[in-house]
């Protein structure tokens, strides 16, 4: 690392770790969680979380003993909740890869605290995601003819589709956060395996290690390609999320077919990936104690970045008003003002869109409630940013299903206008993949070093010693600082 | 694909080898393109694309992955299943096609002549019989429904005692011993005490061996009774004809104004299906410069014929008899002869205070109408009519000069027999003197008037009754005995229709559960040598036989050719064995004057005054359907009610009551009163109630037990069709009735598209420039070439639909298509492939017009559904179909989604196994309703997708067909399930790349349109929008 990244004081800027943090404090501090019994608070999660995990397993179960129909979906609402909480889980997963790739190539060094938890985040979340378009089909024990696998009968996929393109970018995505998040984990992995006590420990994470000594050459190989990977990641987080988008932009269905879904998707999918990090950072912080190493700034960067995506979303949503005014299309009309909006006066009979109200929970949660991060008080006051950050990701939940739902209960024959009501193993469904993805993210908090241990270090005062000195001459008052070892 | 160096021989290196000389003295050259060309994978290559060429190693890996995925499958235990041929084969019988045969089915005193499909001697579907009169090949819904009758899972499988309170199975020898003790019995008394109950009947052996059981037992008593019967229009018939009970057969397509006084003549009336093909070549112009006819409809409820109306007015049903009146008053005064003394008696009846709250002003324009077209209308009058009301319209239309130019009629039959009330009123007040009842068919004690206490009698001391019956209902837990009556589609049998014509009802199916027919336990009764079946209706018929015979000869035909075996067959084969025969009555004025001496003062209906109308339902009819999984699920045309009856009202008086939709009602006439959920139609008559027949069933059967509301007992002898004087009483509680379309407005949008006259007249482009094609971009894939073979395509004319229902119907019967049951249609899940959109229409919230549009899958040229299918399940086939691909389905329902038709439908759960029931098993499903399913359409498993494939199993077979005689399907040899059963001829199929195919004659109609042709999809089933004909003297465009 150079000196270049070093914070310039004249901007006052400074580092991103209180003076007097040692690359050993930072050891300490991270490497300790998988080394001393887990605190009781971990097992009270973790049982809750596996059994909400086998609450899943219980959903799932019935649903393809009996099919389908166990969920509310009916037509022609033929998705809902099913599809929703895919979209949702996989805007989730795109924090991480933006944290990690994106701001990587950007040389922010504050992420370097939160960037290994966020990529875990990542892997958890598209794994629940993954999950949904998997489940949701009528005949779940044919869905390998999603894949292009060779065959008899000479039939391959159908390109056409956006469920197919949605198959491809999925899975590469996937693909590529877990080899990304597990190149940053070999130097770290390494630490550990040199700091075990026992042969299980050694040889587990020894094998993970792949032979790590901390080299130059390794540590040469190992920057250039988590560059690489960062590089390749940076277009995923973009791609990702707007093929998604595609399954809607490309239908004809009024609400779904519009050209702003992929950034505003994409918009949307960061933001409230940034908002479910945040959410679970506060947790691990307050858990483990890990408050010098994710501190304050760190958060209100995560706020800004909140702020900064709840506009751009904002904006998604006016302008889907204007564009179904502009086009003049009565479908799309009736959709954003009837469906969403509520507004009965379009209906012959007066009645209000019965789903409205989910429609202005959305706006709530995801418009008005993060203008609080214009506050710099908010930005650093943790309760409220729990509470905003878990109030925007029920947001982007109605967004979802605002989207799906509201556009597809009354479309373009109002003879077949229905209405749509989950049933309990909706609500199983989904609370069940929260038991996956926790119980994945405590075994990962408890066995990962949840924070990237090399890069923190890398952000220490002791990795630019060529500044070192002039801040010893700039600040006197921090001259007694001890220097940090390496 | 695979990529290697071309072939080389190895010429020069090691030992020449060559197979001939000829080889041998190859140059070189010659050699290595001769090998290049037997290169491995060469000739594939001529065949397939490169692009799709698998290489040995992709091939190895997907065989891997098969074998993988087959010893998965291996783990699937499947019922073991043994075939076995037959030993001595069927003649005629080819495993695989169907047989067909023509039958008839019985509607009251009415007969539908039908066509039963065969598969393997299992009748699974009933097309309309085009031989015959009444049907023209067309059938009504009952007809479509009746075939699921017989393989109900609940039918009576074997005759049964009473021993104590239940009634426990017994063998046939048992009843048979039991029956024939009976006769000797009252072989003695000569018959004092037995009293035979039987539905009406359309059948002349019936009639004939009714004739010696009264011979044999002189003593003994027919009562007929049905609940849906046609006591008013026999009785109307004697009064104007002096006695004489000549059913009137209309002929509509000759009449060019129609007056309906409460007749849903094109639905719910005897004789519907062919009075809705001649109504609709009325209707369905192909240019505005064509003649088209006019329907004036008054009526209570809003029925299918008032939604064909051009002008409809509400009336309460009582009031309908001072709108006749006024009729032949006013027709009088515009100079029609022959109503002189009648009119004269009505005008001094029609005060002002008599005809308030009429709208004779409507009607003074009908009569102006009526009066233009004199000889060339009809007047008609419902059967919920009184019968001074019919014989009135008779007098009118005589007068009017329509018999024998519209206004036909048929024989006379069952002249002595009194009316179904005062026959069961007979039995029931000299019950005491009943010793044995026998009950033919018909269930009196679910359905007998509620002053005749059936169950009261049946439960009387010493009274012996047996009950012959195809279910164990509601009479048969009553009765002492029971045994099992045969289906329609099991028995030989003889019905005949309203004009006369006749048709051997030929047995499909050997009885499943070893039932008899009525003719044959009328046989057994009265004694006959003869009592099997076929010779009861052989015999009955010789004289027909014989009578055509004659013909033939007199015709010219050839005297060694005409013999009765073969004259027989060919009625059996054609399914008419009797031709129509007419009468002409002539109207005695007379007996109409005196028929009106009594008149009652008018007291309009009120809210404390309500008037309730008994109507059967579309499906069950009278409630013997009520276990027909097709008909529970079937919608009722105007409300879209399924699995229930409710109490059909205004909106105005839904809120003059202070209900909500749903609530319910309890419905009091003096001590009698019924429980209703209450539900809203626009325009219905205010202050008056429909209730619908036939529901509320207690031992119907599994599927319908306890599904909807009783209402019997609120209806008596003196009120069967409709009473006044009710009172309503608003209950608590709210009952959930289920819509399969909940939504009733267009919003404005053009879907059903529908002008008037003088509108398709001033721009006779209206539909094209109400639905816009949009503007042409180029495609983004290769465009189907359609230039060779077949192109098809479907049309369907809303001028002339009246959303009968038969269609969609018809459309379950052939594509096996499941009932899901209440819960599930609730949740939108309903699996028909053709649904009807009904809208209502205009800003008069309470009379509004209304729209209906057969909607089924479109098959698109550019369909949304096909691209975004991630499987290729859904492709378009090279005739311009639009094909499912059920074993490809994975059951994303992304199509679905798509599909801005919404015409796809869903296998959410196992429908075949689960009804409402989300935790019955496989093995649930009944045996006997496995025989009903088409072997030529999947029976769909749960998690795919399906939807209308324009019936691609019937071009098929029409096209195998052809090809074995080397030529093309000629045209309107392919109809759709639905297009068959269609009575008004809406819907036409065939084949686009013919220029003479009659569907390209309805697409070049310039009333044709697109459903939602902006979005670019093409579709290949267009409408051709409706035409409303409005009177220009009166306000509004009609119904």
């Amino acid at each position: 690392m150079s000196s270049y990244e070093a914070p310039i004081k004249e901007l006052g800027e400074r580092y991103l770790l209180p003076e007097g943090t040692t690359a050993n404090d930072v050891t300490e501090t991270i490497a300790r969680v998988t080394e001393t019994k887990a605190p009781r608070g971990w097992w009270f999660l973790f049982l809750i979380s596996l059994s909400v995990l086998g609450v899943l397993g219980g959903a799932l179960g019935y649903l393809v003993f009996q099919g389908v129909g166990v969920w509310g979906n009916n037509a022609p609402v033929y998705w809902a909740w099913d599809i929703t909480n895919f979209v949702w889980w996989i805007g989730i997963g795109h924090a991480g890869t933006l944290i990690s790739a994106i701001l990587f190539l950007f040389r922010q060094k504050w992420r370097t605290s939160i960037n290994r938890f966020a990529e875990a985040m990542t892997v958890f979340a598209v794994l629940c995601a993954a999950m949904f378009p998997a489940i949701h089909t009528g005949r779940p024990w044919f869905d390998y003819y999603l894949f292009p696998l060779p065959n008899q009968m000479d039939m391959w996929p159908n390109f056409k589709s956006p469920l197919m393109w949605d198959v491809f970018a999925v899975n590469t995505y996937l693909l590529i956060s877990v080899i990304f998040w597990f190149i940053g984990l070999i130097p770290d992995f390494a630490t550990l395996r040199d700091r075990s006590k026992n042969v299980v420990r050694k040889r587990v994470y020894g094998f993970f290690a792949l032979g790590w000594r901390g080299a130059h050459r390794h540590w040469q190989h190992y920057e250039r390609a988590y560059l690489i990977f960062a590089g390749i990641s940076t277009p995923l987080v973009l791609s990702v999320h707007s093929v998604v988008s595609f399954d809607f932009a490309t239908s004809v269905v009024p609400g779904w077919h519009t050209t702003i879904f992929p950034p505003y998707f994409v918009a949307g999918a960061v933001f409230s990936g940034f908002a479910l990090v945040t959410t679970l950072m506060l947790i691990c912080r307050s858990v483990f104690q890990m408050q010098t190493v994710v501190t304050i700034r760190h958060l209100d960067l995560m706020n800004k970045f909140m702020l900064g995506t709840a506009l751009l979303v904002g904006y998604a949503y006016a302008m889907e008003f204007f564009i179904a005014w502009y086009s003049s299309n009565p479908y799309e009309q009736w959709v954003f003002l009837h469906n969403r909006l509520g507004w009965g006066i379009l209906d012959s009979n007066g009645n209000w869109g019965p789903l409205w109200w989910a429609y202005y929970a959305m706006v709530f949660c995801n418009v008005v409630v993060p203008q609080i991060f214009w506050f710099k008080r908010a930005r650093t006051s943790v309760p409220i940013m729990f509470i905003a950050s878990i109030l925007i990701n029920i947001g982007m939940w109605f967004e979802r299903f605002v989207i799906i739902v509201t556009s597809t209960y009354q479309d373009f024959l109002p003879s077949s206008w229905g209405m749509f009501h989950p049933t309990g193993i909706d609500v199983l469904t989904y609370l069940g993949t929260f038991g996956l993805f926790f119980t994945l993210f405590l075994l990962f908090v408890r066995w990962i070093p949840m924070i990237a241990i090399a890069e923190v270090k890398g952000t220490l005062p002791g990795a630019h010693p060529d500044v070192h000195i002039e801040e010893a001459v700039v600040e006197p008052g921090a001259a007694a600082a001890p220097v940090p070892a390496e | 694909m695979t990529r290697r160096k071309p072939y080389k021989t190895n010429a020069g290196k090691g030992p020449s080898i060559w197979r001939s000389l000829e080889e041998k003295d190859l140059s070189q050259e010659e050699r290595n393109r001769r090998a290049e060309e037997e290169q491995p994978g060469g000739f594939i290559k001529d065949l397939v694309p490169s692009s799709m060429l698998v290489s040995r190693r992709a091939i190895m890996k997907g065989s891997s992955i098969a074998a993988l995925a087959a010893g998965l499958q291996g783990c699937l235990r499947r019922p073991e299943s043994i075939i076995y041929p037959y030993s001595k084969a069927p003649e005629n019988l080819i495993p695989g096609i169907p047989s067909h045969f023509a039958s008839v089915t019985a509607r009251g005193r009415d007969a539908l002549g039908v066509v039963v499909t065969s598969h393997d001697g299992r009748p699974t579907k009933i097309e309309g019989n085009a031989m015959f009169p009444s049907s023209l090949g067309a059938t009504d819904v009952r007809g479509q429904l009746y075939v699921w009758d017989l393989y109900d899972p609940d039918r009576s499988k074997s005759p049964a005692k009473r021993e104590g309170n239940a009634l426990v199975d017994a063998s046939s020898e048992d009843f048979d011993t039991f029956f024939s003790g009976l006769a000797d019995k009252h072989a003695a008394d000569q018959g004092a005490g037995l009293r035979i109950v039987a539905p009406i009947t359309n059948s002349p052996s019936f009639r004939a061996l009714k004739g010696k059981v009264v011979a044999k037992f002189p003593k003994a008593k027919f009562t007929t009774y049905s609940p849906v019967n046609d006591d008013n229009a026999r009785e109307g018939a004697r009064l104007a004809f002096g006695g004489t009970a000549t059913p009137a057969v209309y002929d509509y397509s000759r009449a060019k104004v129609t007056l309906s006084l409460g007749s849903d003549f094109l639905a719910s009336e005897p004789g519907s299906v062919a009075a809705a093909r001649g109504f609709s070549t009325t209707r369905a112009i192909t240019s505005p410069d064509q003649a088209m006819s006019r329907l004036y409809v008054v009526e209570s409820n809003f029925s299918q014929t008032g939604s064909m109306a051009d002008h409809r007015l509400r009336s309460s049903q009582a009031d309908i008899e001072q709108y006749a009146k006024a009729l032949a008053a006013g027709l009088s005064a515009r100079g029609v002869a022959g109503l002189a003394p009648l009119a004269a008696k009505f005008k001094t009846e029609l005060t002002a205070d008599a005809t308030k709250g009429l709208n004779l002003k409507w009607l003074d324009a009908v009569m102006d109408d009526l009066n233009a077209n004199a000889g060339r209308c009809v007047v008609v009058a419902g059967s919920g009519q009184p019968p001074r009301v019919h014989a009135l319209v008779h007098a009118i239309n005589g007068a009017l000069g329509n018999f024998g130019n519209t206004t036909f009629f048929g024989p006379e039959v069952d002249a002595d027999e009194p009316t179904a009330r005062e026959s069961i009123e007979a039995l029931a007040s000299e019950s005491g003197a009943v010793t044995t009842l026998v009950i033919i068919g018909g269930n009196p004690v679910y359905d007998a008037p509620a002053n005749v206490d059936f169950a009261g009698l049946l439960a009387r001391e010493g009274l012996t009754s047996v009950h012959l019956s195809d279910h164990r209902n509601e009479t048969t837990l009553a009765s002492n005995w029971h045994a099992p009556l045969a289906h329609e589609l099991e028995t030989w049998g003889d019905q005949q229709a309203m004009d006369g014509s006749i048709a051997v009802q030929q047995p499909l199916i050997a009885p499943l559960y070893g039932g008899r027919s009525a003719i044959e336990f009328m046989a057994t009764l009265a004694g006959e040598e003869t009592t099997t079946g076929y010779e009861i209706v052989a015999a009955q018929h010789s004289d027909d036989v014989k009578l055509n015979a004659q013909r033939l000869l007199d015709g010219g035909a050839n005297a060694k050719e005409v013999n009765e075996a073969s004259i027989w067959r060919r009625g059996l084969h054609s399914g008419i064995i009797a031709f129509p025969k007419g009468t002409m009555p002539t109207v005695s004025v007379a007996a109409l004057l005196t028929a009106f001496e009594e008149t009652e003062p008018r007291t309009p209906a009120s809210t404390a005054n309500l008037e309730v109308t008994f109507e059967p339902d579309n499906a069950l009819f009278d409630g013997r359907h009520a276990n027909n999984l097709w008909g529970l699920e079937l919608p009722t045309p105007m409300t879209k009610i399924v699995w229930d009856n409710a109490a059909i009202m205004s909106p105005a008086t839904r809120d003059a009551l202070g209900l909500t939709n749903g609530q319910m009602l309890r419905l009091t006439k003096g001590e009698r009163s019924v429980d209703v959920p209450v539900w809203p139609l626009p325009g219905h008559a205010d202050n008056c109630i429909t209730l619908t027949l036939g529901w509320g069933r207690t031992a119907a059967g599994r599927y319908g037990n306890g599904k909807g509301f009783d209402v019997y007992p609120l209806r008596t002898t003196d009120e069967m069709d409709f009473v006044s004087g009710v009172t309503a009483q608003a209950l608590p509680e709210t009952y959930n009735v289920v819509q399969t379309q909940t939504h009733d407005s267009m919003e404005g949008r053009p879907l059903a598209i529908d002008a008037t006259l003088a509108e398709y007249k001033k721009e006779p482009e209206f539909a094209s420039y109400r639905s816009v094609e949009p503007v042409n971009t180029p495609p983004l894939w290769k465009q189907q070439d359609y230039s060779e073979g077949y192109q098809w395509g479907m049309t369907i004319d809303l001028a002339s639909c009246s959303g009968c229902n038969a269609c969609v119907a018809a459309c379950q019967a052939e594509n096996n298509i499941p009932s899901v049951g209440k819960i599930e249609v609730e949740r939108g899940r309903e699996m028909h492939w053709l649904r009807l959109d009904r809208y209502f229409v205009g800003d008069d919230q309470e009379s509004p017009q209304v729209a209906v549009q057969p909607v089924g899958c479109q098959q698109c040229e550019e369909a949304p559904c096909e691209n975004v299918c991630p499987v290729n399940a859904t492709v378009h086939s090279s005739e311009g179909l639009n094909d499912m691909v059920y074993n490809r389905c994975v059951g994303t329902r992304y199509c679905a989604n798509n599909c801005p038709y919404k015409v796809r439908r869903f296998n959410y759960l196992d429908w075949q196994g689960h009804l409402d029931d989300k935790y019955a098993f496989y093995g649930d499903f009944p045996e006997s309703r496995k025989l009903q399913f088409n072997p030529n359409v999947t029976v769909r498993m749960r998690g795919v997708m399906e939807k209308c494939t324009w019936c691609v199993q019937r071009i098929q077979e029409a096209k195998i067909a052809a090809e074995r005689e080397y030529r093309k399907v000629r045209d309107g040899e392919i109809k759709t399930a639905c297009s068959q059963a269609c009575p008004s001829q809406s819907i036409t199929f065939g084949n686009l790349n013919d220029p003479n195919s009659k569907v390209n004659k309805m697409k070049a109609v310039n009333r044709q349109y697109q459903l939602l042709a902006e979005l670019g999809t093409r579709p290949r089933t267009t409408y051709l929008a409706r035409i409303r004909n409005p009177n220009p003297a009166l306000e509004g465009k009609g119904s």
